[in-house]
């Protein structure tokens, strides 16, 4: 099943094209690594592929709603989609939990029902020990598993992520991606943007952007690993 | 010389016969490096010839059982104690490949773009016998340096790109 799909877009900002005719689906148990030279459009792509841009012509689909016909996109995020970042992921006045329960009660959770899915989550990505440390009392790679907790509460099939392993040694990458691998394996669709090689080979297919195309990728594919 | 003291080692836990050692080397090594059991015998000689193992009788089976002797692990502290020369490299195909286009007037682009692919694909079979090894850890280092290895050589062919892009404006 297709959770996000797109459909020949392209983005200007001014007279720069940053994408110049993109098609790329990404489906439920997918891990798709997006490369490519600094100013590729990596980074646009993967804006526009979670909602936080708009194309200026083609579609994107989100588990089957056109978001050109979504007016709060906001809304729309905060329930389908996740993102991890390299950097200021996490809220320092927050404790982990309460960073995971934040797009919950932004939504409207009741604070007890968002704590319960926080922890749950935070469970499942193997960092419940940390739940009531704040962001700086937790190392590198404990800080990225809370951001993919938050990533990935409530009911959000597609996580998005732009360089997760920027600032860690390559043993904790490593966990990092194993960690997005079993989400995928779970049912989640994962689009990752990394700049590694070592990463991206965790991903069934591997797409390279150059100057605002897909200069490649379903040349990489392979069977499924599951 | 990695397969001799390779079998050195492992008989510096015990003795062993033949087939034993090849299927240890394989585990160990993640079965990154397949040895024919022809290999096992022949080094094994070498390794007879040059007073680092002994015969050590056979077992109830009638195996040829293979002893280490104090030369031999003398060896292989020598081996551990000594790191690894990077001098005798074999020379470098795509290196080789990619310098010849860049001087032919061949689209380095295109030859780049290809190895990538191909180098790629090959990371990502490496990566899941990583995730297949599970807890191995021996395994698991084996791989990592292969996947080492095929990362640079894709950092390499990005700066190719980049340097030739620089150079062609």
């Amino acid at each position: 099943m297709t959770v996000v799909e797109l459909r020949d877009v392209t983005r200007e900002h001014g007279r720069v094209h940053a994408l110049k005719g993109v098609s790329l689906e990404v489906a439920a148990g997918e891990l798709v690594a997006v490369m490519g030279p600094s100013g590729s459009g990596k980074s646009t792509l993967l804006n526009l592929a979670g909602g936080l841009d708009r194309p200026t012509s083609g579609s994107v689909t989100i588990e089957g709603v056109d978001l050109a016909g979504v007016k709060d996109l906001a809304a729309l995020r905060r329930t389908r989609v996740g993102y991890v970042f390299q950097d200021l992921n996490l809220i320092p006045s927050l404790t982990a939990a309460e960073n995971v329960m934040l797009p919950r009660e932004l939504d409207g959770s009741r604070s007890r029902q968002a704590r319960a899915q926080a922890l749950a989550v935070l469970a499942e990505v193997g960092a419940e020990e940390v739940a009531d440390r704040f962001p700086e009392e937790l190392s590198g790679g404990q800080r990225q598993r809370v951001a993919i907790a938050r990533a990935l509460v409530g009911e959000r099939r597609l996580l998005l992520a732009d360089e997760p392993t920027g600032a860690l040694d390559t043993a904790t990458g490593d966990e990092i991606l194993q960690l997005l691998r079993a989400r995928c394996d779970d049912g989640a669709a994962v689009l990752l943007v990394t700049h590694e090689p070592r990463y991206a080979a965790w991903a069934d297919r591997v797409v390279y952007l150059r100057d605002g195309l897909i200069a490649e990728a379903s040349a990489v594919r392979l069977e499924s690993a599951r | 010389m990695s397969i001799r003291h390779g079998l050195l080692t492992l008989l510096s836990s015990g003795p062993r016969y033949g087939y034993q050692l090849r299927v240890e080397f394989e585990a160990t090594t993640g079965a990154t490096w397949p040895l024919n059991i022809g290999q096992v015998y022949t080094t094994l000689a070498r390794l007879e010839r040059d007073g680092l193992v002994a015969p050590g009788g056979a077992d109830e089976q009638g195996r040829a059982i293979y002893t280490i002797t104090e030369a031999g692990r003398e060896e292989v502290g020598r081996w551990f104690s000594t790191p690894v020369a990077q001098t005798d490299r074999p020379r470098d195909e795509l290196a080789i490949k990619i310098a010849m286009a860049v001087a032919s007037g061949v689209d380095v682009a295109d030859v780049i773009q290809t190895q990538r692919v191909a180098t790629m694909r090959a990371l990502q079979e490496l990566t899941r016998a990583k995730r297949a090894a599970g807890d191995g850890l021996a395994q698991r280092l084996v791989l990592d340096s292969l996947i080492f290895k095929a990362e640079a050589e894709q950092r390499w062919l990005d700066h190719c790109e980049a340097v030739s892009k620089e150079k062609s404006r």
